[in-house]
């Protein structure tokens, strides 16, 4: 007998009374009058950044603002066209390494904890870790109330909020992330210090389109 | 009477200073924990809710995990079953030997932890990193985890600043500033995470509709271990799996604000196929005793436990003992009931480092009954044979003393005389109740005498 059957089998000899699954559907979730500002407001308090862009700016002029000193933009973008790095290109993953800024694509946002759900939609994932910096591209009208309304657009065929964007993109490369802010990390002591093993620093550009 | 729990809680008081800070820390987190749960109307039917889920799913566990390996399966993963220990270091170390892997990086796991895999792969010649940070720090000064959550809490800044000179990770001696030393350990685990042939994981959720492994981390160390490598192996407690996003989202508001008091882990990472530059993924399923715990009338609901380490944070036996005061390796209300299901003869020792305060049940976000199972297990102890005799001995005689009521009366009657045996005499050795106690003074009259003046 292979080990899953004798483990399901001793489950189903000891399991005793079973129980139904609760209705989930009268959870009162928490709503936000402007979630745009609630989630910009959280994304601060996580240790991110997130600035609104204006209509018609070009976002290759704001990076190059907001990082001066980077050499290493890695992007797959189209729109990037600062980009001295594509993460489909690259030979290994690990030649990802030595990005000073990674320029990422979120499909929306979570009001609540900030969190950005990025799918992967690059060959290598690791440019939305091993960059020192890791700025996304979110559109402002893609940001949801809480995890409830996010997961639920997650199930729904067709993907995110408004529909405009499908979800075609986890299932291909079948990885995707929620990110809120900096990777960070507590264990020396207690004391809060941004940057553990991911990026540094995560700025949310968002969009009006 | 000291149990095995007491003795080794007195080692940690030793140094009061420290034993001070620990349990100013936890409570802080505490606090913070408490500053989210208020700060949602929702948070109470979120609790009822995550129970309703853990209690359905961990009883239908036989047909989620078949819908989970089968959705796994079809996303081209190779999911194996190891029915123990045992069984999942040899799975694991045959996937490493295939793929001829030297070292693998690891993010955090106390199922691999449970499992005794690291000694066991490192006997075999793979070179097992840890990434999380405080794991990284316990794994280098070859320690155990003392917390869930915050393994190197035990340590403090110098400690680790001394255990990175002492590694070569830290080149600037005397400066053990958290922020610089995160840097260095960065900078330590980036060239790690660059060079190993393999990555494994272990996971928070799986999601038996889309065979997801769904892995909440703050460093994004989980994300880095799986994103270099070519060989992604994740393992995963049965317990583990839920039935979809729907629930995925009761479970994710709750692990962080509970455990860390935070509104959510920084990376919320789904996991569903194998990267496309990468060998196929593997998840190793271990059931190693859940199967039969849950058959235990009293005590299978502790396979609800999501691990957030709210428990513990709470405790006050556990802030002022410390991780290491148990015998378990999961310490604090969650791993006296594991430490319990898993060998009661060794761990009962345990299950005294509890006031029944019940301050776990309250925060606890699945609603997991810790308190009243430890004072369930108490009572098990005499038929466990594990039961302290002087304790029993104690407890033979207050039932002759409370059920004679002449004996009582006769006794508390004459309790009064005591306060005049000299202190040394009193507070010796030889009466377990002065330690740790002062000796209280005895009432001239006993109460029954006393209350007939107001009557």
């Amino acid at each position: 007998m292979s080990s899953k059957e004798d483990i399901l089998k001793k489950y189903r000899a000891n399991v005793h009374e079973r129980y139904d699954m609760p209705d989930l559907s009268d959870i009162k979730a928490v709503t936000y009058p402007d979630p745009l500002l609630q989630f910009m407001n959280m994304t601060k308090s996580v240790g991110g950044n997130a600035i609104e862009v204006e209509k018609g700016r070009d976002v290759n002029e704001l990076i190059r603002e907001l990082y001066p000193d980077a050499k290493e933009i890695a992007s797959n973008l189209p729109e990037i066209t600062i980009a001295t790095r594509n993460p489909d290109d690259v030979g290994r993953a690990r030649d990802l390494n030595g990005t000073d800024v990674g320029v990422v694509r979120g499909e929306f946002g979570v009001a609540e904890n900030a969190c950005v759900w990025i799918p992967q939609t690059m060959k290598e994932k690791a440019v939305m870790f091993i960059s020192e910096n890791l700025v996304i591209l979110l559109p402002k009208s893609q940001i949801v109330n809480n995890m409830h309304e996010a997961y639920k657009h997650l199930s729904a065929p067709g993907g995110s909020p408004a529909g405009s964007t499908d979800d075609s993109a986890f299932d291909a490369y079948g990885y995707g992330t929620f990110i809120s802010g900096p990777s960070k990390t507590a264990d020396i002591a207690q004391v809060l210090v941004m940057g553990a093993q991911a990026a540094r620093s995560a700025t949310v550009l968002l969009l009006d389109e | 009477m000291s149990t095995q729990h007491s003795k080794a809680a007195k080692e940690f008081l030793k140094n009061q200073q420290y034993a001070h800070w620990h349990d100013a820390t936890f409570w802080a987190v505490r606090t913070k924990r408490d500053n989210m749960a208020y700060g949602l109307d929702e948070w109470e039917q979120l609790r009822e809710k995550a129970s309703a889920i853990k209690r359905h799913t961990i009883t239908h566990l036989d047909e989620y995990l078949d819908q989970f390996a089968t959705a796994a399966e079809k996303n081209g993963v190779e999911v194996h079953w190891a029915k123990d220990a045992q069984e999942f270091n040899e799975i694991v170390y045959g996937i490493l030997k295939n793929h001829n892997v030297k070292k693998m990086v690891k993010s955090k796991s106390m199922l691999t932890e449970e499992c005794g895999m690291n000694p066991y792969l490192e006997s075999k010649g793979i070179e097992v990193v840890e990434t999380d940070l405080g794991e990284r720090i316990i794994q280098l000064k070859g320690q155990a985890p003392s917390h869930i959550v915050m393994p190197a809490i035990h340590l403090n800044h110098d400690d680790v600043g001394e255990l990175f000179e002492e590694k070569g990770i830290s080149n600037e001696k005397g400066n053990h500033d958290p922020t610089f030393l995160t840097y260095r350990a960065r900078l330590s685990l980036r060239n790690e995470f660059l060079t190993a042939d393999a990555g494994m994981t272990g996971a928070n959720f799986g999601i038996a509709e889309t065979g997801d492994i769904v892995v909440c981390t703050n460093e994004g160390n989980a994300d880095m271990s799986t994103s270099c490598p070519r060989l992604h192996i994740a393992a995963i407690g049965l317990e583990k799996i839920i039935p979809n996003y729907e629930c995925l989202a009761v479970f994710q508001r709750m692990l962080c604000r509970a455990g860390t008091g935070q509104p959510t882990t920084t990376y919320t990472s789904h996991f569903r196929k194998a990267r496309p530059t990468a060998h196929h993924m593997h998840i190793v399923l271990v059931d190693n005793g859940r199967s039969e715990w849950i058959g235990n009338p009293e005590h299978w609901e502790s396979l609800k436990c999501i691990r957030c380490g709210s428990c513990m944070n709470t405790c006050p036996v556990y802030r002022r003992s410390g991780g290491y005061s148990y015998s378990y390796f999961i310490p604090g209300p969650i791993g006296i009931n594991l430490g319990m299901l898993r060998d009661p003869q060794k761990h009962s020792g345990n299950v005294s480092a509890c006031t029944l305060c019940l301050s776990c049940q309250t925060v606890c976000p699945v609603k997991l009954n810790l308190g009243d199972q430890i004072y369930q297990w108490r009572q098990q102890l005499d038929d466990l044979g594990t039961a302290n005799p002087e304790k029993k001995m104690m407890c033979k005689g207050m039932s002759m003393l409370y059920g004679s009521p002449g004996l009582y009366n006769f006794g508390t009657g004459l309790a009064h005389w005591a306060n005049y045996i000299p202190s040394p005499l009193m507070n010796c050795g030889l009466n377990p109740w002065a330690e740790g106690h002062k000796m209280m003074e005895f009432p001239k009259k006993p109460f029954h005498e006393m209350i007939k003046d107001y009557e």
